[in-house]
């Protein structure tokens, strides 16, 4: 692969330092999963790789503290799989992290890496987003002062590979609200085979305690399309199939699903509705079980093809 | 060109080298290369086959991903640390025993792979093994054998570990 | 210590290497003083050249030379291994995805990719040609220019070659059902795991060319002809390939690498990414129409098959591939009317080269489902329709052609059984079953040397090519049991054609029975020498019997090793033996000989599938082999697991996707898919008919390709019967499938 300059810098503010330096040439390096592959392919061509993995700044833990549940940038994918405390909280964000790419991958790849790399069809996107996730991202300011600021993911994303953490910023971790009960989540992808693969489409669904319900689509669009039903209705275990199907139709409408090298655009609209429909049945359950005062967790589902 | 040279110290199969590596070089190359360990396989090239899998720190990776600069510090089990005294150990015995082995050349990786699974979870089911194996790509096998293989080697395993009195306890990964 | 006994399932010679990670395959060899090259090619199929600047390139530190058609001698050499019209280097234009304009070498692999990257090529990229419509269009253009094409009235077409085959009147024929369809097959490739990778190394003698290739001598001869060399000064070095499936038969980069070793006066290596492998091998696609008539009864009455064939953009084995496929098209079946015509049909894609099944997966695709869709029509159970058809071992099926040399109706009961046939299906799942029909080698040439030891012990010569599937197991067992010899004491040296005498070449499932038979032969060639040692020793008139391990003489019995240290005493010596089996051209066959043998299999499928997805899984996937004698069943069946899998790879999930220019949009492990330990049946079988009516040792056949045959129209039959829709197009993605369930239900 092309050269480039390695760097691993000791704290966070060497780290901004180096980026600020950089600009737009220093790309940041945590599990190597995406950028490693994008340099040997000659899709990405920095003049700098920085390497986060020993900044402490950058949390290595997933912490509990109040209502809030931190994932820190430095955690792969297999320890946030193994986590009692994920599995408890975040049933549909375990299913969807413990599908991307293999065993090898997952021992490597970061929530944050996942997240950062922006792609549309990125697993862990949809159900984050269903979870009302933030990201906590550091810059310096016109001083060169150290400063954070949370930013919701529903509006992180820009397009394809576009984040709002500027070319010189970086992202420390994910913060994720404990649910108020009841609250159901669930994950649904459709992939080529059944074996590990990106998705043709995937999503999440989270239906909260004041029944609202939350999707989020992910491959069928730039970026993850969120679309709520904030009436309530969906939530409703009495709702006439009909108006079910109405309300699905129009929340699914706002995604832009196109043909590529992975599936046609007309599959992709059929299969919304379809997956959509699996996830939807399924956080409801999860919320109703909770409703009985218990938890129904995840262990290491596959959460392949909208089960 | 850089002329960059990142001062890296690795032990590899528990023998401990200082080195010298280029930024753009991976641990697959560093493995193969510098270090002559040419047990570990490149085929993909972008972490989505397997062949180049070795344990870094307790766990299983795509060595082809990982920059040589980044395994500062790290210990690393490829498939030649595996043999007990130059023979094949109970894993790769099984393997040779099930049938699992045809061309050979995902063989190292898939025991890598293998040997990290049963390190975690010692009675795996079948599903559990297709599981963790998933990320090995193999063209000759159609994997049923490779299952076997390593349904064997836990079985194996479980056998010697009671007649030693001991529970077999998985390592936590580090 | 056990003897390997013909017909038990010792674990592989040369396992314990592949386990400890010290099997030496092409990529990890390593010479002084190496240098390391890069292919330069260009991001489309078909482009006129204008100028490469390589001016850039060679100012990169460390790098040596490059390469381009302007440094080669003019005309520019080509080679091919039937046809040689591809050119060492692209020359004037490019004419596949992929075809190296130029070649680098440098000092380190990094500063070649580097200066690759450099290499300044200005081009104009031209319209692509890449269907079969395209290819018979007489307005699109030619693949070929005419001045490399034999004389011949296709010559300004892009059809390399036709063929017609066939017995009978099938337009005089009258038939109760006629069924006519259209089958197609897509461009898939071997995805062997170890991808592409040669040195060239300039030697006093020549060259040496280390490559895993499958037919070593074949190369050799590449290799004299286009450097212009004797053959006893190139040196082929062929380390077990990693994986090859017909892949890796006939010469690539070989021929431009040696050149440019040879120039550079140092030793030069290229290891190819999976992708630019990709780009150099895959299997010819298909478009098969078949017109099929029927008695009432399901007799077939005849099998009028057209089929077209989308060749590359250079032939290669492809003319070999299409004959020999459609030639025994019409399948394992007594069918009174045949005709057959078949194409190959060139086009700007890679060169579509030997591929397990040598182009039958896609005939029996086709002719297989097609007597599913007239079961259907006729009232008859899919199981029925092809026993009613299928012919008695001896009887002649194909009028110029041995006759079936296998009881065919006993793999397909056995796979039926198997897989549970009649059983009640649940909601969503469903069952299917197919022939498949190869025919084996038509020529064939495998020598091989066998030394017996002092001691006992063996080492046999040969130059089959050990790619996964077990040669040098078999051949090792057949020793074993022909000298007596306890199987860890043979030892088996292949692969360097200064060492091993000629063998043909390894293809068409044939190594078993024809080197097969050539180290029985040395073995009884040894037997007999020993007879003559003892006559001589021990000064015996009479003929002396020797069985394996023992010389039986009027005194008693002797041991080999006695034998040889009472007559050779303390000057010692060896015994070696020779061995052939040889299998002549036949001009006038239109194969150039009868097969051998013919490799037929009944596969049988189960699968489920999601109607409101297209998902399908393979629940059941069971091969049952007409196998003549199972020399080593577990290898036997290591064999039919794999190639299953591979077929399920090309039924479900496989096929290259081309933009309109011709460009491959999905090379590589991401979007080239196969099957993953996921993807794989849970019950994978292989089921042995052995009724030792082979012509190789101990009645073997070849088997090596059979659980890739009929894959396809197994799964796709058993899809059929699923969701109540039959797909005539390969592969039956999640995305095919629903499509045509909701094509359906839509007006």
């Amino acid at each position: 692969m092309k050269s480039f300059e390695y760097l691993r810098p000791h704290n966070l503010a060497e780290a901004l330092e180096i980026m600020e330096r950089y600009g737009a040439g220093a790309r940041p390096l945590l599990g190597g999963t995406d950028l490693t592959v994008r340099i040997q392919k000659g899709q990405a061509d920095p003049a700098a790789v920085v390497d986060l993995k020993g900044v402490g700044e950058i949390g290595e833990s997933i912490d509990a503290r109040g209502d809030t549940v931190t994932v820190g940038g430095r955690v792969v994918l297999s320890d946030l799989v193994r986590s009692d405390l994920m599995q408890t909280h975040y049933p549909a964000l375990v299913e969807a992290a413990s599908i991307v790419g293999s065993i090898q991958i997952r021992n490597r790849a970061t929530l944050v890496g996942n997240i950062c790399n922006a792609s549309p069809a990125a697993d862990t996107v949809p159900p984050l987003i269903a979870y009302a996730a933030e990201v906590t991202v550091a810059g310096l300011d016109e001083k060169g002062a150290p400063i954070r600021s949370r930013v919701p993911l529903e509006d992180f994303f820009l397009g394809p590979g576009e984040t709002r953490c500027a070319p010189t910023e970086l992202v420390l971790g994910v913060q994720l609200p404990l649910p108020s009960r009841p609250f159901g989540c669930a994950f649904g992808r459709l992939t080529r085979r059944r074996g590990v693969d990106l998705a043709t489409i995937n999503m999440a669904c989270s239906i909260d305690a004041a029944g609202i319900t939350t999707f989020a689509f992910g491959a069928v669009g730039p970026t993850v399309v969120a679309a709520r039903d904030e009436s309530g209705e969906l939530a409703q275990p009495d709702l006439p199939e009909s108006r079910r199907e109405e309300l699905l139709r129009s929340l699914v409408e706002k995604t832009s699903p196109i043909s590529d090298v992975r599936s046609g655009e007309q599959y992709r609209r059929a299969m919304l509705l379809t997956i959509a429909r699996r996830v939807l049945r399924q956080a409801f359950e999860r919320r109703q079980y909770q409703s009985g005062g218990q938890t129904q967790g995840s262990k290491h589902y596959r959460g392949g093809f909208g089960e | 060109m850089s002329m960059q040279r990142i001062r890296i110290s690795i032990t590899v199969n528990a023998e401990r080298h200082q080195l010298e590596v280029d930024p753009y070089e991976t641990l697959l190359e560093l493995l193969r290369d510098r270090l002559d360990l040419t047990g570990t396989k490149k085929c993909c090239g972008e972490g989505e086959c397997g062949a180049c899998t070795v344990i870094m720190n307790g766990r299983a990776v795509n060595s082809c991903i990982i920059l040589a600069a980044e395994a500062d510090g790290s210990e690393v089990l490829t498939i030649e640390g595996l043999s007990e005294g130059g023979r094949p150990n109970q894993l790769q015995q099984a393997f040779l025993d099930a049938g699992a082995v045809q061309c050979g050349f995902c063989t190292p990786g898939m025991i890598m792979a293998a040997h990290y699974l049963l390190r975690n979870n010692p009675h795996p089911t079948d599903e559990e093994i297709r599981e963790g194996l998933s990320g090995n790509l193999c063209r000759c096998t159609g994997y049923g054998r490779i299952v076997a293989a390593v349904q064997a080697a836990a079985a194996a395993e479980a056998t010697a570990a009671s007649k030693a009195g001991l529970e077999s306890t998985p390592e936590a990964p580090k | 210590m056990s003897r390997g006994v013909v017909g038990s399932s010792v674990n592989r010679v040369g396992g314990v290497p592949r386990v400890l990670g010290t099997q030496v395959y092409v990529a990890d060899v390593k010479l002084p003083n190496m240098l390391h090259a890069k292919l330069v090619h260009l991001d489309c199929a078909h482009a006129r050249i204008r100028s490469i600047d390589c001016g850039e390139a060679l100012e990169v530190e460390g790098v040596r030379a490059v390469l381009t058609a302007e440094d080669l001698p003019k005309p520019i050499p080509r080679f091919g291994p039937a046809y040689r019209d591809r050119p060492l280097l692209a020359v004037e234009t490019t004419n596949f995805h992929g075809e190296p304009v130029a070649i680098v070498a440098a000092e380190s692999e990094h500063a070649a990719q580097v200066a690759a990257s450099r290499v300044k090529v200005d081009y104009d990229e031209l319209p692509a040609i890449c269907t079969v419509a395209q290819a018979l269009d007489p307005s699109t253009g030619l693949v070929q220019d005419p001045s490399i094409r034999s004389d011949g009235p296709f010559r300004h077409t892009n059809i390399l070659d036709e063929w017609k085959f066939g017995w009978g009147d099938v337009g005089g024929c009258r038939a109760h059902a006629v069924v006519e369809n259209t089958y197609t097959f897509p461009i898939v490739t071997q995805f062997a795991i170890e991808p592409f990778a040669f040195l060239a190394e300039p030697t006093a003698e020549g060259i040496t060319v280390y490559s895993a290739v499958q037919i070593p001598y074949g190369l050799q001869r590449s290799l004299a002809a286009v450097l212009d060399l004797p053959l006893s000064r190139v040196r082929i070095i062929a380390p077990d390939p990693g994986g090859a499936f017909g892949g890796k038969q006939h010469p690539k980069l070989e021929p431009i690498l040696a050149y440019f070793a040879l120039r550079l006066g140092r030793p030069l290596r290229l290891e190819l990414t999976l992708e630019e492998s990709f780009q150099e091998v895959r299997r010819a696609a298909a478009e098969v129409r078949v017109r099929s008539g029927f008695d009432s009864d399901g007799t077939l009455v005849f099998q009028d098959i057209e089929s077209n064939y989308l060749i590359g953009a250079y032939a290669d084995i492809a003319a070999r591939v299409v004959s020999k496929a459609s030639y025994v098209a019409a399948g394992p079946y007594r069918v009174p009317n045949v005709r057959i015509l078949a194409r190959a049909l060139l086009s700007h894609t890679p060169p579509s080269t030997a591929f397990r099944g040598f182009g039958a997966p896609q005939e029996n695709w086709a002719v297989e489902s097609q007597l599913d869709e007239a079961a259907g029509r006729l009232g008859l159970d899919r199981v029925e329709i092809r026993r009613k058809n299928l012919p008695k071992r001896g009887e002649v099926f194909m009028p110029q052609d041995p006759p079936a040399d296998g009881d065919w109706a006993e793999c397909l009961d056995r796979a039926a059984q198997a897989v549970g046939w009649g059983d009640p299906l649940p909601e969503g799942r469903g069952r299917g079953i197919a022939m498949g029909l190869k025919a084996g080698p038509t020529t064939a040439a495998s020598y091989t040397i066998i030394r017996l030891h002092l001691d006992g012990s063996a080492t046999i010569y040969c130059g089959t090519s050990d790619m996964g599937q077990g040669a040098r197991t078999v051949f090792s067992q057949i020793a074993a049991q022909e000298l007596g010899v306890p199987l860890e004491n043979v030892v088996m040296v292949m692969g360097d054609t200064a060492v091993v005498p000629f063998d043909l070449q390894t293809s068409a499932s044939r190594s078993t029975v024809v080197m097969g038979n050539a180290v029985q032969a040395a073995c009884r060639d040894i037997r007999r020498q020993l007879a003559d040692l003892a006559a001589e020793c021990y000064e015996v008139d009479e003929e002396i019997r020797v069985d394996p391990g023992v010389v039986h003489l009027p005194a008693g019995d002797r041991t080999f090793v006695e034998v040889l240290q009472d007559r050779f005493g303390r000057v010692k010596g060896e015994v070696i033996g020779v061995g052939s089996a040889r299998s002549e051209y036949v001009p006038d066959h239109p194969l150039g000989g009868p097969p051998a043998f013919y490799e037929v299999v009944a596969i049988a499928a189960e699968v489920e599938v999601d109607r409101e997805t297209g998902v399908t899984e393979v629940l059941k996937l069971i091969v049952a082999g007409d196998v003549g004698r199972a020399i080593n069943p577990q290898a036997v069946a290591m064999q039919d697991e794999g190639a299953a899998v591979q077929g399920l790879g090309h039924s479900l999930m496989e096929q290259y996707i081309l933009d309109s220019a011709g460009r491959i949009r999905n090379l590589g492990a991401l979007d080239y898919r196969i099957p993953t330990t996921q993807d794989a049946p849970r019950e994978l079988r292989s089921i042995h008919v052995e009724n030792a009516d082979g012509p190789g040792p101990y009645g073997a056949k070849g088997v090596a390709e059979g659980g890739i045959l009929s894959t396809a129209p197994a799964i796709g039959s058993a899809v059929a019967q699923a969701v109540g829709v039959r797909i005539r197009d390969l592969p039956l993605t999640p995305e095919r499938i629903w499509t045509e369930l909701n094509r359906k239900t839509t007006p």
